[in-house]
């Protein structure tokens, strides 16, 4: 008995602690998954001998207890293991919808341009509709949870003001005044978060480089820092041919003119959502507790027991070590 | 042990087995892209301007059903396409039928001046922070979204539409919504 009790435990605490600390590569291993199995079988075979040997009901069921909890919690953790898909990050553009298979759809939020966002909405078949915030969201066998990424609002005019569409023909969504920034450029030794988008209307397309406060500033050194993150934007022509003396830095959301074009870009933050497998909350707590339930029914002698309760207690509760029919 | 606990506890298996299971094997196929995924959803309402900067609302709309055109005045194919808007917005009693353009992007007084131009009378709103756009998941201009009665949306279309191609799919509206 003592060998399937100590190896629900282990499975039980390995489950556990991918619950806890999710998303580690090691529950992908096959060196780990292979230990797990290891660990179920181990627990059911001396569990099914335990079953042949005793014949107190209390203890039978307790075995079984132990034994199902075990295969439910192991093969939930097993599956996650070697079949969920690995971490992810979802970037999506405020108004955008995206449907992330074997988990939902992830709706992420309208803000417009100087309002913040920090939730994304989850929306699943059978289920109701959960909201992702900075804290993190159990959604069947994945944890989610919003993180906030720097992202670029853009605004196009033309020289007589009048606004002008915004596009992203290779980005999230075509019609989106927001860069979302995922592609990456080195500029001075510096990796910078960069993204591009069209102005039809004018026939330009300008690309889009973000920098920090502090690469502002060391950017801009001898010209007067804001403080504020900044947007270098170089303006080409609509075959992407760099125009004369078409790049300029706009800092803390201030309007510049190039290239024929006025732009402003507003750094704010805006929320994505990381997406990491886990094995089944439901199927992980309903076995655990079939395994905890039966280690307490193994080891906890009841405690309003009577004289009669004591004379019904078997040979088996004795070889448990819980009675020794001997002594009375 | 008794039969029906055999049984209880192989139920019991089978749904932590679904449970487990459910999200490896998705039921629900992935929606098609664009417009055309959002169809049996409700249509999300803002208050917007029109052209002449007064407040409108697709609320004001329940009960009609509602063809809503995106466009922008540097599109060429949404320029040939507004006639036919017109043609169509004519042929139908207003009460039944809404045709509402909405410009992605533009400044009130480009949207007003081309739909002078090509003698548009239908309501053109102005959508500068491009929000119906990114939420009808707009491939590109123009696009058409038609909605019914409830204001959910029906069907979604990239790029242009003939006017048969426009009065079709109205008419398969209005005959099942």
């Amino acid at each position: 008995m003592i060998g399937s009790v100590c190896a629900a435990v282990v499975v039980v605490a390995a489950v556990a602690v991918q619950l806890v600390l999710p998303g580690q590569s090691v529950y992908h291993a096959g060196w780990y998954n292979v230990a797990l199995c290891g660990a179920v079988i181990v627990s059911l075979i001396a569990g099914r001998r335990e079953l042949r040997r005793v014949k107190a009901p209390r203890v039978r069921w307790a075995t079984i207890g132990i034994l199902f909890g075990t295969a439910i919690v192991g093969f939930a953790g097993v599956l996650s293991g070697l079949f969920a898909p690995d971490n992810q990050t979802v970037v999506g553009a405020p108004g955008e919808r995206i449907h992330v298979e074997s988990l939902g759809t992830l709706s992420f939020p309208l803000a417009s341009i100087g309002t913040s966002a920090t939730s994304v909405s989850l929306e699943r078949p059978l289920y109701g509709k959960v909201e992702v915030g900075e804290r993190r969201s159990d959604a069947g066998s994945f944890i989610l949870r919003a993180v906030q990424r720097n992202v670029a609002w853009v605004e196009a005019r033309d020289p007589r003001g009048n606004r002008l569409t915004v596009t992203q023909p290779a980005g999230a969504a075509f019609l989106s005044p927001v860069l979302l920034m995922e592609h990456r450029q080195t500029i001075a030794g510096m990796e910078l978060p960069f993204d591009s988008f069209n102005v039809p209307a004018a026939r330009r397309v300008v690309k889009a480089v973000l920098f920090t406060p502090a690469q502002a500033a060391a950017l801009a050194h001898g010209l007067g820092s804001s403080g504020d993150a900044a947007v270098l934007l170089a303006v080409d022509d609509e075959k992407e041919r760099p125009l004369p003396n078409a790049i300029a830095l706009s800092t803390g959301g201030k309007a510049v003119t190039v290239g024929g074009l006025s732009l402003r870009a507003v750094v704010t933050q805006y929320p994505a959502v990381e997406v990491v497998a886990a094995p089944n909350l439901v199927a992980t707590v309903l076995g655990g507790l079939l395994v905890v339930g039966g280690i307490l029914a193994l080891v906890i002698r009841p405690v309003l027991s009577t004289g009669d309760d004591r004379s019904n207690v078997s040979q088996d509760d004795a070889a448990l070590g819980k009675l020794d029919p001997s002594r009375r | 042990m008794s039969r029906y606990v055999i049984w209880a506890i192989a139920a019991v298996a089978l749904v932590v087995a679904v449970i487990v299971l459910e999200p490896f094997f998705p039921s629900q196929k992935a929606s098609p892209a664009g417009p055309a995924g959002l169809a049996g959803e409700a249509a999300p309402v803002f208050t917007l301007r029109d052209d002449r900067g007064r407040p409108v609302s697709l609320d004001r709309y329940r009960g009609r059903i509602v063809l809503m055109n995106l466009w922008a005045s540097w599109c060429p194919p949404c320029r040939a396409e507004m006639p036919d808007l017109q043609r169509l917005a004519d042929s139908y009693d207003d009460a039944a039928i809404a045709i509402v353009g909405v410009n992605e992007g533009e400044s009130a007084s480009r949207a007003q001046s081309f739909a002078e131009s090509l003698r548009i009378r239908f309501p053109i709103w102005v959508d500068a922070s491009q929000r119906y756009g990114r939420t009808y998941a707009a491939l590109g201009l123009p696009t058409t979204v038609i909605l019914d009665r409830r204001g959910v949306v029906v069907r979604g279309y990239d790029g242009p539409l003939t006017f048969d191609q426009m009065r079709a799919a109205v008419a398969s509206v209005v005959q099942t919504h």
